[in-house]
């Protein structure tokens, strides 16, 4: 089942002369229960494709498909309320708020959905005893490691129980050792907890986490790489027709 | 060949028979997966091993099933061992078969070239991923070596994925250059009188 669609998905920024092509026709589909890499060189249209299959941008062409839900027919505020219940972002500098502790952090997105307190800092603890935080509940982040820092993150992003994470550079801010900790625990997400991720890098290390890659340039997907070999058969003649067709 | 001194090495720590020194081996390069060691090696090695007089076989145990040969290493055997331990070891760094396919598959079709390229990257990208999946599994607590030889794997790999990224961006850089020859040297006793007439004189050229 594809939990993400984009078709003919472009995003062209500035008009008439100056105008800049980020993503150009891009159909991708995510598989549910899919652990997905994008790479691709700086300025290639990852992050651009990952903001528009989060809602955070509207396309100038194509649409997304979420769950078989057009996101390009919707409203704002429906936009929004889809955004915080099933999708969970995790970024590069961990957008933490400075002034809250790890559990207000990460009850948060429950709270302004209405959750009561409650349960929200109890759900927001298992979350974080989960991401081996159980020590660090009351710790600001700036009483954190990096590492720490995003596990907090995939905490916060994993507490309302989306069905999708959508990871920006997640290991771009952290040391080898805290890189490959945060890879595992998205790895974990997927086998453990049965989630989705979609992830940006640029980094092959992390990226060999994943059981697929998608290779961007200049806005169009130019390769794609399955690398679990035990992928079913169908799927992987159906990888290589699509190569086929790329070059 | 590593196993022999891999074998003395195991043998300087206390004497085995070579079913249960095969068992350790596999264990010590971080199993079959990683380094096939078949049993026939591992009793050949020792064969030989005996023949030079680097171990000696120490006793023979009977149990219910076949007998097993115990050996020890001799005193000759553990100066083998230490100077191989003190010997350098530095791979081959400019031995490299996917630039050869490279090279090679320029001077037909660029496309071809870039094909392969795209076809390394994604076996490169599957072993990453093999061996990275195989060290998430390494306990930290016993197996600290096996997880650093995983390390090196992945370094060398991450190194050798950036490295196809390079060669990919100057591909068309790389194309517009000859294939390397081999320089020309000259065959047979040099002249013997002045003028002298090269042996060698471009076809096109020759009256």
């Amino acid at each position: 089942m594809k939990i993400v669609q984009t078709e003919n998905l472009t995003r062209i920024y500035g008009s008439g002369e100056t105008a800049v092509i980020a993503l150009d026709h891009v159909n991708l589909s995510v598989n549910e229960g899919e652990f997905l890499a994008v790479m691709g060189p700086s300025g290639c249209g990852k992050s651009t494709l990952l903001h528009l299959i989060g809602g955070l941008d509207r396309p100038t062409e194509g649409r997304v498909l979420l769950a078989g839900q057009d996101l390009t027919q919707l409203d704002d505020d429906t936009l929004t309320l889809l955004r915080r219940r099933k999708i969970g972002f995790v970024f590069q500098f961990f957008n933490l708020i400075p002034v809250l502790t790890a559990l207000e952090n990460v009850a948060l997105p429950l709270l302004l959905d209405g959750v009561p307190a409650k349960e929200a800092r109890q759900r927001a603890v298992e979350w974080l005893e989960r991401m081996g935080l159980g020590e660090r509940l009351h710790h600001r982040p700036d009483q954190l490691s990096a590492g720490q820092q995003q596990r907090v993150a995939i905490a916060r992003a994993m507490v309302t129980e989306p069905a999708l994470i959508l990871a920006d550079e997640p290991t771009g801010n952290l040391d080898t050792r805290a890189g490959d900790d945060i890879a595992n625990l998205l790895r974990q997400t997927v086998n453990q907890w049965g989630r989705t991720v979609l992830m940006v890098t640029h980094d092959p290390r992390i990226a060999a986490y994943a059981d697929r890659i998608v290779f961007l340039k200049d806005g169009r997907i130019v390769d794609e790489t399955l690398l679990t070999g035990n992928g079913d058969q169908q799927e992987a003649q159906a990888l290589h027709e699509r190569m086929e067709t790329l070059r | 060949m590593s196993v022999r001194y891999a074998i003395l090495g195991l043998l300087a720590q206390q004497p085995e028979h070579g079913y249960a020194l095969h068992a350790r081996l596999q264990a010590l390069v971080g199993g079959a997966e990683n380094w096939d060691l078949k049993p026939a090696q591992v009793y050949n090695t020792l064969a030989r091993l005996a023949e030079a007089g680097l171990v000696c076989e120490e006793a023979v145990e009977k149990g219910g099933g076949p007998e097993k040969h115990v050996f020890a290493i001799t005193p000759a055997g553990q100066a083998e061992l230490l100077a191989w331990l003190q010997s350098e070891e530095v791979q081959p760094t400019l031995h490299d078969d996917i630039f050869l396919k490279c090279m090679l598959a320029l001077s037909i079709d660029e496309g071809l070239a870039r094909r392969i390229l795209q076809t390394q990257r994604a076996a490169l990208y599957r072993e990453l991923h093999r061996v990275t999946t195989q060290r998430a599994e390494a306990d930290p607590t016993r197996e600290l070596g096996v997880i650093l030889l995983h390390d090196k794997a992945i370094m060398h790999l991450e190194a050798d994925l950036r490295w196809l990224d390079m060669l990919e961006a100057r591909l068309d850089e790389v194309r517009r250059q000859p294939l390397p020859e081999p320089p020309m040297r000259r065959r047979g006793r040099p002249p013997k009188s002045f003028p002298y007439i090269p042996d060698r004189i471009p076809k096109e050229r020759a009256p």
